[in-house]
């Protein structure tokens, strides 16, 4: 049957030890604007607060290879909601060592006991082809993870769904105002049909 | 009515070495799967999750496999599929993945559920075919895919024309 392209978004993930390296979000220069979802790392618990607060970003990475050197708190977590910030947790180095699964499922455990399981994406950072797993397994992981079954599937599919509209309302003036960058985007039907009728229609 | 309720789990291998074909054989899934358990969730899981497990079915060439275990445990075991991660045989090892496709309550539904995904995956063949004689194969092999009910108690879960 048919099968949709694969669409490959843009990342940027930003690893934050200090304030000052929050100013490069704030100044909107051109090289933010190439990508499509941004997220941001924090290492302290100031800079957690002021990513869940002020910052313009997609995601908030949740540490996972080593304990947590700070510890969630209700109020920063749920102006995040709010806002419309996802949480990220990643799963790969879960399979690959077993220390780091621990700490993978007790930082995991904590978040939710603080935003009771809404709002989390899960993905891989994986570094080989082997070590993704399809939907279904993922969705099981998060089960792992302390989240319910319902909740599981969403952090799958519906979250990672709304950050990539998040991700889009940065580019046009708060979601209401959309520039066309090439006639293929504004369409939705053009982007279903297979590729080998698409070149018939151009040809 | 007091019966022991099962649940059936499908699963695909999916591995880049084409020599993990030969390797996929029940004792290796079997002993890798348990192994994962034993991993993640320890004795406890390990010994609620084998009351009733075994491979029931196993398709080298497509790299289906089909896992039975208790509806008590059926948690356990899918949590613990994906950390599978490589195959055991004859001293050989290959890296691979599992990919869950179905959990069922009986092997009734994961069969129908099989010749549906098979179908699938070979009308995705047909449009990757790049021979005319290949094409005409996938083309035979789909149209004979429509089962009746007999032909499809005698077991028949591949109809993409390759022995069993």
């Amino acid at each position: 049957g048919t099968s949709k392209r694969i669409k490959v978004l843009t990342r940027l993930t930003l690893v934050v030890s200090d304030p000052s390296h929050c100013n490069i979000l704030r100044s909107t220069s051109a090289n933010i604007r190439l990508f499509d979802i941004i997220a941001v790392f924090p290492k302290t618990e100031k800079l957690f607060h002021i990513a869940c607060t002020t910052l313009d970003v997609d995601l908030v990475c949740i540490n996972v290879t080593e304990k947590l050197p700070f510890y969630f708190r209700r109020p920063p977590v749920n102006m995040a909601i709010d806002r419309g910030i996802y949480f990220e947790l990643l799963y790969t180095p879960a399979i690959k060592d077993s220390t780091m699964r621990r700490y993978t499922v007790s930082n995991a455990l904590s978040l939710m006991q603080i935003c009771k399981g809404k709002n989390i994406v899960i993905s891989s950072a994986a570094e080989r082809p082997l070590e993704l797993r399809g939907p279904y397994d993922v969705a099981n992981l998060g089960l792992l993870f302390g989240l319910s079954e319902s909740e599981a599937k969403a952090a799958v599919s519906t979250n990672c769904r709304a950050t990539i509209l998040h991700g889009e309302t940065r580019k046009s003036a708060c979601g209401i105002v959309y520039t066309v960058k090439k006639p293929r985007k504004v369409e939705e039907e053009e982007t279903t049909l297979p590729a080998f009728k698409k070149a018939k229609t151009q040809a | 009515m007091v019966r022991f309720k099962n649940r059936y789990v499908l699963c695909e291998v999916v591995s880049e070495d084409p020599r993990c074909r030969q390797c996929i054989e029940d004792r290796a899934v079997g002993l890798a799967v348990r192994d994962a358990i034993g991993r993640v969730h320890g004795d406890y899981g390990l010994a609620c999750c084998s009351i009733s497990f075994t491979v029931k079915y196993l398709n080298a060439y497509t790299g289906t496999v089909l896992l039975r275990c208790r509806k008590d445990s059926y948690r356990l075991l899918c949590s613990a599929l994906p950390f599978v991660r490589q195959l055991e045989s004859r001293n050989q090892r290959y890296p691979c993945a599992l990919n869950t496709l179905h959990v069922g309550g009986t092997i009734r539904t994961c069969q129908k559920f099989l010749i549906q995904y098979n179908r699938r995956q070979l009308l995705r063949l047909l449009q990757n075919c790049t021979n005319e004689e290949e094409r005409r194969c996938v083309q035979k092999s789909l149209l004979s895919c429509s089962l009746t009910e007999e032909q499809s108690q005698s077991g028949d879960e591949e109809d993409d024309g390759s022995p069993e």
